[in-house]
């Protein structure tokens, strides 16, 4: 197998992978809050697609049985899974955000390097 | 079979959300009532403790679904170990809590206050003795949030801010951790620990890239929740502005929790074998050694006390992993060992810091001259934790560095004795300084006593007391490290 057919084959994977290190970057570089938050999102999201990627087998169907009609499944764990995995993310991004905002009452910015400049120049 | 491991779980659970509503209603419940449920669940971890110990391990499968369909705990001792020292510390802390939150956070808040903090001790709790990834990954966002949550319940900017960057520094480590388990899931098809364990040295040699990847994430992953050193930033802030009690849960208790699952990864379920393929330990120890010193050194540069205190935990932790990866008995039994009695020494001073703070309000450092003239009591036992932080003998802190020494010949490692030697003279730097301040200063005060309500007066002595004891007696604890060590090392 050549290397192009690896990565057409594993075409998802490499997708999410690249969208992690999208949101990683985002989280770790930007100074904006929301920003941060939005690249937090975009992170789990990424691990989401690939969790979902891993159970999924090609020309098969969900795991929703209808009488009569004899499937082959898809692996249903990890889509479950990342059910669990977007509630979690979900009250993870609304905690971030309160906070947020709560930074915005006091600094009356977003930007945690002006909330530096503001806090040095305080103290 | 007992269901005494799920009660420990979910008795917590229901009364930390019955918790405000009782704060509405009848606000003088609330405190005996998680008091009581605290001591309730020490004393049924000790039961399951003697019970393990007398029976063996067993896994607890919830429903009676056996895995891998259902969830299974594993009741071991080192889950049961970490549940009682996360329950009896917590208990010291809350007794504490009682006199000290007044001061610091809203009185209509304070119920909130203790459900947050169940819910943390909820979340550490079935970490323990999670034996599968989803588990772990869940009670790991529960921990974290609720972490945070006890850090920005003070209505200061800067814990608010010290809280954000906590919780998204977190929220990092828990992403790669769930990268990691799912790159593990991928070549096992199994998330119960039990059955990884079995089919990861067939999927080692098949897809040995996953592997080690899916290691990497997850010792990076934990790392960033454990503070080990260069990963460690938001520690000193999260630590340092919270309330008193808080930061003595964070520092004792949270951030060894992580260091508990990598122990039980590493040893149970990756196995001596899969660890031997990269240089994991060599990583770990290494991380652990600039942890060590570069703790210290930033704690010598500090002027508040809390956030000295802090840096010194960074340092600890290092000790903690130091044991975790020299891959010896004795190493393992010291970093266990030490997991217990730094959970215990930096309690106590951060509590004591508490106590200084609540009756005088200062600090920085340097005001603390002459403070041994006026509260002598919370000065002395502040005394007993520094000691025991020095690694004095006597002091249970000298009990787990000894191990460690031990640990270190063992992997004939000679070097790591000397770091452990040099770091104990680093540690006397900078916490003897503040007890000479307290003691030798110029005498311009009266001799007082302390006036601290009686609460924190029993929660201080009680931590110096179990300091000492463990200090001079320490012969039970070390027996049940050994166990936990003969434990894991026999699964790998």
């Amino acid at each position: 197998m050549t290397f192009l057919e690896v990565v057409f084959d594993n075409y998802f994977y490499l997708g999410s992978i690249t969208i992690f290190l999208i949101g990683f970057h985002t989280l770790l570089t930007h100074s904006n809050l929301i920003k941060k938050v939005i690249g937090m999102n975009i992170m789990e999201t990424a691990i989401f697609l690939f969790i979902v990627s891993i159970g999924y087998i090609r020309d098969r169907h969900p795991p929703i049985v209808v009488e009569g009609e004899p499937h082959m499944m898809i692996n249903p764990l990890p889509s479950a899974l990342v059910l669990t995995g977007i509630v979690v993310g979900v009250s993870l991004t609304a905690f971030a955000l309160s906070l947020i905002v709560k930074l915005y009452k006091y600094y009356g910015t977003v930007d945690i390097d002006e909330i530096m400049e503001i806090r040095s120049r305080e103290s | 079979m007992t269901h005494l491991p799920i009660l420990i779980i979910t008795t917590s659970l229901l009364v930390a959300f019955v918790l405000p509503l009782l704060g509405r209603h009848f606000p003088r419940a609330v405190e005996p009532l998680i008091i009581g449920i605290i001591s309730a669940n020490i004393v049924q971890v000790s039961g399951l403790l003697l019970y393990v110990n007398a029976n063996g391990t067993f896994r607890y499968a919830l429903g009676g679904w056996s895995p891998p369909w259902g969830i299974a705990l594993s009741i071991d001792a080192l889950g049961l170990f970490m549940i009682l020292i996360i329950q009896s510390v917590s208990l010291g802390i809350l007794i504490f809590a009682r006199d000290d939150l007044i001061h610091e956070i809203e009185n209509s808040l304070k119920p909130w206050y203790y459900t947050l903090f169940l819910l943390l001790l909820t979340a550490m709790t079935g970490l323990s003795v999670a034996n599968d990834f989803f588990n772990v990954f869940v009670f790991m966002e529960i921990s974290t949030i609720t972490a945070c949550a006890i850090i920005a319940i003070k209505p200061h900017p800067d814990c608010i801010e010290a809280s954000l960057k906590y919780l998204i520094l977190s929220t990092l480590g828990s992403g790669l951790v769930l990268f990691g388990l799912a790159l593990v899931y991928m070549v096992t098809g199994y998330l119960s620990f039990d059955f990884i364990a079995e089919s990861l040295p067939n999927a080692m040699n098949l897809y040995p890239l996953n592997i080690i990847v899916s290691l990497a994430l997850l010792v990076v992953g934990m790392g960033i929740k454990a503070a080990l050193f260069p990963l460690h930033v938001w520690l000193p802030d999260a630590h340092s502005s919270a309330v008193s009690p808080s930061s003595a849960i964070l520092s004792g208790v949270v951030v060894k929790i992580y260091a508990v699952i990598l122990i039980r990864l590493l040893y149970t379920v990756y196995g001596l074998d899969i660890l031997a393929h990269i240089p994991i330990s060599q990583i770990l120890l290494t991380m652990a050694t600039l942890a060590i010193f570069m703790g210290s050194l930033f704690a010598m540069g500090q002027t508040d006390i809390k956030r000295m205190l802090a840096y010194s935990s960074v340092a600890q932790i290092g000790y903690i992993f130091l044991g975790i990866a020299l891959l010896s008995p004795s190493g393992i039994t010291g970093g266990i060992l030490h997991i217990a009695n730094h959970a215990i020494m930096k309690s106590l001073l951060f509590l004591a810091a508490g106590a200084i703070i609540y009756q005088t309000g200062i600090r920085k450092i340097k005001d603390l001259v002459g403070i041994g003239y006026q509260m002598p009591l919370t000065m002395g036992i502040f005394g007993v934790g520094a000691l025991a932080m020095v690694g004095i003998p006597g002091f249970n802190g000298f009990v787990s560095k000894f191990h460690l020494a031990v640990g270190a010949l063992e992997a004939q490692q000679p070097v790591f004795v000397i770091v452990i030697l040099i770091s104990s003279l680093m540690n006397a730097v900078y916490y003897f300084p503040i007890l000479i301040r307290a003691f030798f200063g110029p005498v311009n005060h009266q001799m007082k006593f302390d006036q601290l309500p009686l609460g924190m007066v029993i929660s201080l002595i009680g931590f110096a007391v179990a300091t000492i004891y463990l200090g001079l007696l320490p012969g039970g604890l070390i027996n049940l490290a050994e166990a936990i060590s003969q434990f894991l090392l026999s699964r790998s």
